[in-house]
């Protein structure tokens, strides 16, 4: 399949949940999906064997936009189509795609601890990459992470 | 005859950025029942310290994420990069770019064939294929001035060159390492001791590879084609191609075999580069501040897809960086795969993904109810010695 | 420790584990947070170009049988606490030798959130080896300068620094407190 065939079948696969669509870059594009659609529009593209979950990406919007971004990277060939979901950074919650992707575990609980989304359903929700004593509530890779939060709470 | 319970933790050392795991095997008698990880002993905190640093600054830490694999790292940050500059590097700073990325596969896995026939008490290959191991060493150090941070990478080119000389230098080191890597291809597809450690072993089944979504040699072990130079060729391997090595059988003998392989044609490939070297300039000129973009960047590492998600905001420094390294989804299959397994077998599946390892060093035996005695890695494989003994 | 002796034994017996410990050190690796450059460094230490073994240098599993610890890389906050554990379990004396720019400050990485920067800010060290990653034969270097320390043949005070010309003392670091933990 063709880079362009292959975000074709994409698209049309993803149709139903499909919120809005871009093409950042070439053999690229960029699907937003609601955090409820989510398990049934990455459910639709493994059923169809379209390429493999390579990565979740957290992003931060920051504290004046109130967001966070979810993005769920596929690759099939050289194509990549990205979920994008949007979820309020106060309460932020996904659901888990373990029961269509079982080895997805691993990046959902650094998720969970880098940004402090909560990934509803996930089996395992013990830390995977930061400390025991890791103060609760402290999320690294949140824009507003400092220094300051960690060491003040007896982390370091 | 059912037995005591363990739980066995193994680890928890281990090198690269988020690769250090701590296993925990549950063990009927010798069977493994149930495994679980937990990382992050050398989790350092990169992808912040990118939002932190300047590009070129940047470009310097994330080299410096793993030690075995430094360039692809440096390669697929720059690419990335340059791509949100709208900038190119010229071709001859590709090609070396290549040259360099495929010495390196070269030498991470003679590491890999040394130190897995390590863990499965074969000192002797351990010991000839480090020593072969010097020869890539010293290639790359005479090109880079490094043994191992190579530091090739520049943002927008490289910065060294390969001379004519320096050509002939390389190619000779060719010679006697294609010779000695047919000598390895032996041993691993024939050596009746070794067979019984690997043939049979760790199998995963080419569904199983997709489902987990394994990458690099450990899928093309399981017959799953996949390989980012072929899929999404980068640099110049849509000009100067890499065939996809693939072995069916799913064991831990088809991980050897795909990577023993995987050397000729990286052997190939240096040799038509070096044939064919453009000539130009080293680097081009890029922008300090880069516009708000995103873009993501892939790149086959030795050990597997490595994955690069970068974005811009308009200033010298990143907004994000998100690194999926290739050991983190083959981590999960191993938590998979060894279950069923005898425990002697761990040491070997773990080996089997080459995770980056070098000083998985300590493991703990818990009984089932609290007292826990310490285990070494070291007493875990020879543990696995033994058993086959 | 029990045995009474008197100061003849006393002297002779220190001199027999002198002499025993620095014929043939065993040491300990630890990662404590490292980019792996370090490691495979020290592991090719080992093989046949460099081969450490023919000073009498072994790398051990475990703390327990090794007189010498390598530390490298950065000490995350994750690892801090094994580092410490593994230098306790290990008997006296005990040394440790400090490898590459992380172990000695936090190099590439400080400032990054999960550093506690290097291994002495944990740890007393013994002999420092600088160097991203350090050359092979400086890491030799390190262990072989520790030994000639222990020895007695070189009675600099402070630790072992590699690399750092003699000729200019003030660019030594100022010689610390050895902490002779129990
Ligand atoms: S000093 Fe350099 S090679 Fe050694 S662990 Fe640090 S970054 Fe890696």
């Amino acid at each position: 399949m063709s880079t362009e065939t292959c975000l074709q079948t994409a698209a049309s696969l993803l149709a139903a949940w499909a919120q809005e669509t871009t093409g950042p870059e070439p053999g690229r594009a960029d699907v937003v999906i609601a955090s409820g659609d989510l398990i049934a529009a990455a459910g639709a593209l493994i059923d169809a064997r379209w390429g493999y979950l390579t990565a979740i990406t957290g992003l931060d919007l920051g504290p004046d936009d109130g967001r966070l971004e979810v993005l769920y990277h596929f690759a099939c060939g050289a194509a990549i189509v990205t979920f994008r979901v949007r979820v309020p950074r106060e309460g932020a919650a996904v659901p888990s795609l373990v029961s269509v992707i079982p080895s997805v575990s691993f990046y959902e609980r650094e998720l969970m601890e880098m940004f402090g989304v909560t990934v509803e359903g996930t089996p395992n929700t013990d830390k995977l990459f930061l400390p025991e004593d890791w103060p609760d509530g402290v999320y690294p890779l949140r824009k507003d992470f400092s220094m300051e939060q960690l060491n003040g709470q007896g982390g370091g | 005859m059912p037995t005591e319970k363990f739980v066995i933790p193994i680890g928890p050392q281990h090198p690269a950025l988020k690769e250090p795991g701590h296993f925990e095997f549950n063990v009927d008698g010798e069977v493994v029942k149930a495994a679980s990880v937990r990382l992050g002993y050398v989790h350092r905190g990169i992808e912040k310290g990118c939002e932190t640093r300047n590009y070129v600054q940047a470009a310097y830490l994330v080299e410096r994420i793993c030690g075995i694999c430094s360039h692809v790292h440096a390669t697929a940050f720059s690419l990335g990069v340059e791509r949100l500059a709208d900038v190119e590097a010229p071709p001859r700073a590709q090609a070396i770019r290549q040259i360099v990325a495929e010495l390196e596969r070269i030498h991470s896995h003679l590491l890999w064939v040394g130190v897995a026939a390590h863990e499965a008490g074969f000192d002797t290959l351990f010991m000839y294929s480090w020593r072969d191991r010097e020869t890539v060493m010293n290639l790359l150090e005479g090109i880079t001035g490094n043994r191992v941070n190579y530091s090739a990478n520049v943002l927008g080119g490289v910065k060294c060159d390969i001379g004519p000389e320096q050509a002939e230098v390389i190619l000779e080191g060719l010679r006697f390492l294609e010779e000695r890597t047919r000598h390895y291809l032996e041993v691993v597809s024939t050596d009746a001791v070794f067979l019984r450690r690997t043939r049979g072993i760790g199998v995963m089944t080419r569904d199983d590879a997709e489902r987990l979504g394994v990458v690099g040699p450990t899928a093309r072990a399981s017959g799953v084609p996949r390989d980012v130079r072929v899929d999404a060729p980068y640099l110049l391997y849509r000009e100067h191609p890499v065939e996809l090595i693939v072995e069916q059988a799913g064991d831990l003998e088809a991980r050897f075999k795909v990577r023993v392989r995987e050397l000729f044609e990286s052997f190939r490939v240096i040799r038509e580069l070096l044939a064919a070297l453009p000539d130009g300039d080293l680097t081009t000129r890029m922008p300090r501040r880069i516009k708000p973009a995103e873009t993501v960047s892939r790149i086959e590492a030795p050990r597997g897809e490595l994955f690069y998600f970068i974005k811009s905001n308009g200033s010298d420094t990143a907004e994000r960086v998100k690194v999926r390294t290739p050991t983190l989804p083959n981590m999960a299959s191993v938590v998979v795969t060894a279950v069923g397994h005898q425990l002697a077998d761990v040491p070997m599946i773990l080996a089997g993904i080459d995770p980056c390892f070098s000083c998985n060093d300590r493991m703990a035996v818990v009984r089932q109810g609290g007292e826990a005695e310490v285990w070494t890695w070291e007493r875990l494989r020879q543990y696995g010695i033994e058993h086959y003994r | 420790m029990t045995l009474k002796l008197d100061q003849t034994w006393q002297a002779a017996l220190d001199k027999l584990r002198t002499w025993a410990r620095i014929n043939s050190p065993w040491a300990i690796h630890f990662n404590s947070g490292s980019c792996n450059g370090c490691d495979i460094e020290i592991l090719a230490t080992l093989t046949p170009r460099y081969d450490v073994e023919r000073f009498g240098i072994k790398l051990r599993g475990s703390p327990r049988h090794a007189d010498v610890l390598i530390c490298t890389g950065p000490v995350t906050r994750q690892a801090r606490d094994r580092l410490v554990r593994i230098y306790e379990q290990m008997p006296e004396p005990k040394f440790v030798i400090a490898v590459g720019s992380c172990a000695l400050s936090g190099g590439a990485f400080r400032g990054c959130y999960n550093i506690m920067g290097g291994i002495d800010q944990v740890i007393p060290v013994d002999a420092y080896v600088p160097g991203c990653p350090p050359r092979p034969e400086a890491i030799i270097d390190g262990v072989v300068k520790l030994l000639a320390k222990l020895q007695g043949h070189d009675t600099s005070p402070g630790p072992v620094v590699i690399g750092e010309p003699d000729a200019n003392p003030a660019l030594a670091p100022q010689p610390e407190q050895e902490e002779a933990s129990a």
